[in-house]
């Protein structure tokens, strides 16, 4: 087990800088998601972090040992593959036994960790089966047993579940988080799925161009996105600028072009007759019911029932938003409706 | 795995190839076989016989010419392994000039072997290139005889510098096959240069290396124009010996004999690395 500290790191290919600049403490037993786009260097700070490629600028601690110029095989890390990277020509057990047998581990001592890994991904009676025999979900689980039997001081997560269908994605990623926690491993887990990584983290660190846009624990991180990206990428989210026309208490008024509405301000410093960026999520846009604040007229564009909900397209006097209404509402396309927005749904974006 | 199913009409389709092969080459071997016992014999008189045999394992010079290019066999095909494999492993990694010596290096694929074994005659003959070069250097004082040497020294150069391009074609394409992440993985979990390179790249390029040291020996093993260019005046080659018997002495059934046994050399020596590859990887 490891704290990880990244600082400042910076990795570039052919001059371009994947990774830019990130730096970023991880606890030790947390675990934390790098979050974001294809090609936000989520998977270049990962593969860096195993030591697969060299960082061109700084430094990268496991508790407080430099780790930059460790060969990958002596970082203790273990790292699950999206492509699981099981060795084709050996048996499951002799897949899990190659980091004890790399370690020069005792053979009884092999024994006991493999059967524990085995029955532990409930693989148990599969040892002598070869990968190509096994189903995509039983690779994962062998995957999985041969990463944990090496007691790595982390565990590295290459968006492990995209290959598997849409059910066992969810079974699985509740199994890598109770084994995470029992073993209380330090992981970092890379993922574009905002769903994943939303269910799974201690912590979720946003990237996008290189660059980390916002960390936060998962709550935090939806409920108060701080920049136009992490609000539009995690979650639905109507992002809007406008300006600030009066100011009370903790109160902002806002200016749109479908009408004025008040807003908490949280910590925003906008003083009247500035123009702020903001957003709030489809589901704090509501049916108007009497006493609800901040009522917009719109026009209804699309209405998809999504069986609890209904997705709602709204055109507000040319401003798209969107909506979310109760299964049971009867709304239809052309239809004009009165919704209202909730105060606390305001978030300011940098 | 799935089975697909296969009509009776699908099996006409081999018909050119398989057909070809059973008719004339399955012909000609089984012809092989029965002129070495004396039967269809297209010399003396047709009748069962062992003699043929028994007259070869008598002949000194025909024992010596099989062990000769049994030797030869093993030597070029482990050689060109040996200089091959670090090449595909350098090419399946890349970086700069990849492409030009990926080139370079099939241009021995388009000289002839005979083309072949005269140009490395140049190189490596008493008065050739290497000898005179040794000597300049004041390295040797006489010079070295690697041409129409007694052990074959000077024929297995020529057969690794002339197959070489051949056998990492072969290699080449087995190692693309295995996946980045699983030599990553390895890595990972601990794997130094050394482990990676023989329990993962060896074993899953272990195919392709067989493929290419069977097909490397039977090249070598009947090999006719560079043994003849570049062989030790004695023993003669098996191939040298075998056309000698034919067409010098015109016992074509003892010449038969020889072709059995080459065969069989060869099918033996298939089966042989075929344990070997099993032992090295462990698995059967």
């Amino acid at each position: 087990m490891s704290r990880l500290i990244l600082k400042d790191l910076v990795k570039k290919f052919d001059n371009v800088a994947a990774v830019n600049h990130v730096s970023l403490e991880v606890e030790e037993g947390e675990f934390v998601t790098l979050l974001g786009p294809s090609g936000c260097g989520k998977t270049t700070t990962l593969r860096t972090i195993a030591g697969f490629y060299q960082p061109d600028e700084g430094e990268i601690y496991f508790n407080d040992r430099l780790m930059n110029n460790i060969p990958p095989a002596k970082r203790n890390t273990s790292m699950c593959f999206q492509s699981y990277a099981l060795f084709p020509h050996m048996n499951v057990w002799d897949n899990i036994a190659f980091g004890l047998k790399m370690r020069k581990i005792s053979q009884p001592e092999q024994k006991k960790r493999v059967a524990q890994a085995l029955e532990m991904m409930s693989l148990s009676g599969m040892e002598k089966r070869m990968p190509g025999q096994l189903s995509g979900g039983q690779q994962q689980r062998v995957a999985l047993a041969r990463a944990i039997v090496t007691q790595p001081d982390i565990l590295l997560f290459d968006e492990p579940l995209s290959n598997l269908d849409a059910k066992l994605r969810v079974q699985v990623r509740v199994e890598i988080k109770e084994m995470q926690k029992r073993l209380g491993i330090t992981s970092i887990y890379v993922t574009h799925d905002q769903d994943e990584a939303l269910a799974i983290s201690d912590r979720i660190v946003v990237m996008n161009q290189g660059q980390i846009e916002q960390v936060g624990d998962p709550q935090s991180i939806y409920l108060h996105p701080m920049t136009s990206f992490v609000a539009g990428f995690i979650g639905l989210a109507n992002i809007l600028s406008g300006q600030v026309v009066a100011r009370k208490e903790n109160q902002v008024q806002l200016e749109l072009p479908f009408g004025r509405f008040w807003a908490f301000a949280g910590g925003l410093r906008a003083s009247v007759g500035d123009t702020v960026r903001f957003s709030f999520r489809p589901e704090n846009v509501v049916q108007y019911r009497e006493g609800s604040p901040n009522k917009v007229s719109a026009t209804i564009q699309h209405a998809i029932f999504m069986g609890d909900t209904i997705d709602l397209f709204l055109d507000a006097k040319g401003t798209r938003l969107r909506a979310r209404a109760e299964s049971a509402a009867k709304l239809k396309p052309g239809d004009i409706a009165v919704f209202s927005i909730d105060e606390t749904a305001f978030q300011f974006l940098e | 795995m799935e089975r697909k199913n296969v009509s009776s009409i699908d099996y006409l389709l081999l018909i050119p190839g398989v057909g070809f092969i059973l008719l004339f080459i399955g012909s000609s071997i089984f012809i092989t076989i029965t002129q070495s016992f004396g039967v269809l014999s297209v010399t003396g008189k047709s009748q069962f016989t062992i003699e043929n045999w028994k007259a070869i394992f008598h002949d000194k010079e025909s024992l010596d010419s099989i062990l000769f290019s049994l030797k030869i066999g093993l030597l070029s095909s482990v050689g060109t392994l040996l200089f091959a494999f670090p090449v595909a492993l350098f090419l399946r990694k890349g970086g700069s000039g990849k492409r030009f010596l990926a080139s370079l290096i099939k241009i021995p694929l388009f000289i002839p072997a005979l083309v072949a074994a005269f140009l490395i005659i140049n190189l490596i003959s008493y008065h050739g290139i290497v000898n005179e070069a040794l000597l300049a250097l004041g390295i040797i004082k006489k010079p070295l005889r690697m041409l129409n040497d007694k052990f074959g020294w000077g024929v297995v150069a020529i057969q690794v510098w002339k197959n070489l391009p051949f056998v990492l074609l072969i290699l080449s394409s087995s190692l693309a096959s295995i996946r980045d992440d699983t030599i990553d993985a390895a890595r990972n979990l601990g794997a130094g240069t050394f482990s990676v390179l023989f329990r993962i790249y060896v074993p899953l390029a272990m195919p392709g290396i067989l493929v290419s040291m069977i097909l490397m020996f039977i090249k070598a093993f009947g090999d006719f124009a560079i043994m003849s260019v570049a062989g030790p005046t004695y023993p003669p080659s098996i191939a040298l010996r075998m056309r000698n018997t034919a067409t010098l002495f015109q016992e074509w059934d003892k010449a038969a004999v020889l072709g059995v046994i080459i065969i069989l050399t060869t099918l033996f020596i298939t089966w042989l690395y075929s344990r070997l590859a099993e032992f090295v990887t462990g698995r059967k």
